[in-house]
């Protein structure tokens, strides 16, 4: 990777790490911790998004102390993976496509999730998902199917919402900064 | 207290790639456990390697208070909401299965957590990017693991200002949840903006003094490694390996 | 005196730019010039920076036309924001002085000295120990610029480096300039702070909408503004107020 994209890599990783400051400020129930991944899949590429990702997962490890969510850095690849083709087939030039974009992205990340909060961590993560599958299970369901529901619905609202952001966030670069991501061309 | 936390000890001494090899070398292992008694033996060994960095109080702490609200889920969602057979301990009917796998799971939460805490305690971020440095680690992967902790501080001071400043013009930052999401733009865009427009200068002053180079850059104050302590990392993978090979063995038997 | 930069009608384009960043310009840069260019925001002076240290197009892209001539075997940039210019690797501000050294792969006791030899030039020996990100915006500057210097660079070029210093601060700055230049140093400094310039500048360049509007010595070149006649005009000393907060400067004392 160029100095130009590891600088940008650490741009993304920042705004992963640092978004939640303003999610939590409007009280919002989601992560919105994948926006520097996708957003450096568009402006970039893969290979970077992907080291957004991981190195998103090793740092919040890192700060938060909670190193058993390491294995889930395969779901940070997957989603990485994803916003790169979604922004070379232009997924993210207007609204009426990123949304259905980001629901898309949810099933799949969901889809990787799911199976590791369910063998590894027996559907116990910590966080709200937990509580979503804890509720779940007590209302009866399986505990299989309680994780992938938790899984799947706080997925696809968080990364809609992620992906229609960037799409706003990509529509908004001045004409002479975009001019500087030729992926964005494309 | 998460973070490094000066010291002497054997483990403050030791090249980071060893005291880093333990603490993956306990989380590897955790997932490769599944009885209780193993996974504790490891937490107990966990804790040994807390004692051996003279950190045990301070990672103990925060690995507790971390591992709390999950040690609650687990009871709640293994213990009260298990399988059967079931058994009763007072008032409470509890699922057999379920405690052995809460106790399984949530062992293996405290050994993970306190292995890293304990390398995060006594390995200093400096010494780790001299020995990747020493190591002949291509300099973007230090760079992103070291140089990303340092703009954070930087990074969130602006998130807090932008979060003021856009709130004296008008936003505010409660009501109805659409209004909530559409107040996302005003805050994000900024934060975002202004830090694409850094990168070109950013990538200039490090091109400028020669990052770019490809240049094995020279580590000033390289961590001393030993074949003892590199033994012991090749011994490490070896017994992870081994305990894999168990797990799938005794599975497939 | 050979030159180390040569410039001969240099045409040069940003990415994505309708028109051209700088037009035909040509110029020389030799050893010992202290040489300053003017122009509005826009008018291209940052550009004939990064143009003249060869930075761009390499590291920011676009296309050049015209015949560009660098002797130089290392080049250096300062820019205004002390804090896009750190690495974020380096713990204190010997080891951030010292990056550049040990890019280049130096040994280690080369890498020391050199850090040694800037830190001396700067006269900040004093601030080696410390952490980078305690240090006021003048001090960090200083860093900086130790840091550049640390490679040896033949050319240096700074842009508006004094942008967020306070006046102490920026005094200070400007007034290593003429030292640098004599060890033999080619420095090209883009700022709008006319009257700071004027006191280091041996000659001066003005840029207007990419294109050199005048060039010469730089009583001609920077005290021909407008400011300064009305100055002169009023019947003030010289040397003149080249600009309107030099002049307040002046009037208020």
């Amino acid at each position: 990777m160029t100095l130009r994209d590891l600088v940008l890599v650490r741009l993304g990783v920042a705004i992963n790490l640092v978004i939640g400051q303003i999610v939590a400020a409007l009280l919002l129930p989601i992560f919105l911790d994948s926006v520097g991944t996708i957003l450096v899949a568009a402006l970039v590429g893969p290979r970077a998004a992907i080291a957004v990702g991981l190195v998103s997962q090793v740092l919040n490890a890192v700060i938060s102390g909670n190193f058993s969510w390491l294995p889930f850095a395969l779901v940070q690849v997957v989603i990485a993976l994803y916003a790169a083709a979604a922004a070379r087939l232009g997924l993210f030039r207007r609204f009426a496509t990123a949304v259905p974009a980001g629901i898309g992205m949810g099933l799949l990340a969901a889809a990787c999730s799911a199976p590791i909060a369910y063998f590894l961590f027996g559907g116990v993560t910590a966080g709200g998902v937990t509580v979503v599958t804890t509720v779940l299970r007590a209302l009866g369901a399986p505990l299989a199917v309680a994780v992938a529901s938790a899984s799947f619905a706080t997925d696809l609202l968080d990364k809609a919402i992620s992906c229609a952001l960037v799409s706003a966030l990509l529509g908004s670069l001045p004409r002479t900064l975009a001019a500087r991501f030729p992926a964005l061309a494309r | 207290m998460i973070g490094y936390v000066p010291g002497h000890s054997l483990l403050h001494r030791a090249h980071p790639y060893t005291t880093l090899a333990l603490a993956g070398a306990l989380l590897l292992g955790a997932f490769a456990l599944t009885r209780p008694l193993e996974v504790w033996l490891l937490v107990v060994a966990a804790a040994a390697f807390a004692v051996a960095g003279g950190v045990l109080r301070a990672s103990a702490r925060p690995a507790l208070l971390l591992s709390l609200p999950i040690w609650v889920l687990l009871f709640v969602l293994h213990g009260l909401l298990g399988a059967d057979p079931r058994m009763t301990v007072g008032p409470v009917s509890l699922s057999v299965p379920g405690i052995a796998r809460a106790l399984v799971l949530g062992g293996r939460l405290t050994a993970i957590v306190l292995g890293f805490l304990t390398a995060l305690a006594t390995a200093s971020p400096h010494r780790l990017v001299e020995a990747m440095t020493a190591g002949g680690v291509p300099f973007g992967r230090t760079f992103l693991l070291a140089s990303t902790l340092t703009v954070l501080p930087r990074m969130r001071e602006r998130t807090t200002q932008i979060l003021e400043a856009q709130q004296c013009r008008g936003l505010r930052l409660g009501g109805s949840p659409l209004a909530r999401l559409r107040a996302l733009v005003p805050l994000a865009l900024p934060l975002v903006l202004g830090a694409l427009a850094e990168v070109d200068e950013q990538v200039l002053a490090l091109d400028a003094r020669g990052a770019a180079g490809g240049v094995r850059r020279t580590a000033l104050d390289p961590p001393r490694d030993s074949a003892l302590q590199r033994a012991l990392r090749w011994t490490l993978l070896a017994l992870v390996v081994a305990a894999y090979a168990w797990k799938f063995w005794s599975m497939r038997g | 005196m050979t030159a180390l930069v040569t410039l001969e009608g240099v045409t040069f384009t940003y990415p994505g730019a309708d028109r051209p960043a700088l037009v035909d310009v040509s110029l020389e840069l030799a050893a010992g010039d202290v040489l300053v260019v003017t122009g509005e925001s826009g008018a291209g002076a940052s550009t004939l920076l990064l143009v003249a240290t060869g930075l761009a197009p390499r590291v920011v892209g676009g296309r050049l036309t015209g015949a560009r001539r660098i002797e130089a075997r290392r080049c250096g940039v300062v820019f205004a924001r002390p804090w896009t210019q750190l690495t974020g690797l380096c713990p204190t501000v010997r080891d951030e002085i010292a990056f550049g050294p040990a890019s280049q792969g130096l040994p280690r006791e080369a890498v020391l000295a050199a850090a040694e030899r800037a830190m001396e030039r700067l006269h900040i020996a004093h601030l080696a120990g410390r952490e980078p990100a305690q240090l006021s915006g003048g001090e960090l500057q200083r860093v900086v610029v130790a840091a550049v210097l640390a490679v040896e660079p033949e050319v240096l070029g700074l842009d508006d480096p004094a942008a967020e210093l306070d006046p102490e601060a920026a005094d200070a700055l400007y007034d290593l300039l003429p030292a640098i230049a004599a060890a033999g140093t080619a420095i090209v400094v883009a700022t709008p702070d006319l009257e700071r310039a004027a006191r280091v500048a041996t000659r001066a360049v003005a840029l207007e909408a990419g294109r050199i509007v005048a060039r010469g010595a730089p009583a001609d070149v920077l005290g021909g503004t407008e400011v300064a006649g009305i100055a002169r005009a009023a019947g003030c000393p010289p040397p003149f107020p080249l600009d309107v907060p030099a002049l307040l400067r002046r009037v208020s004392r």
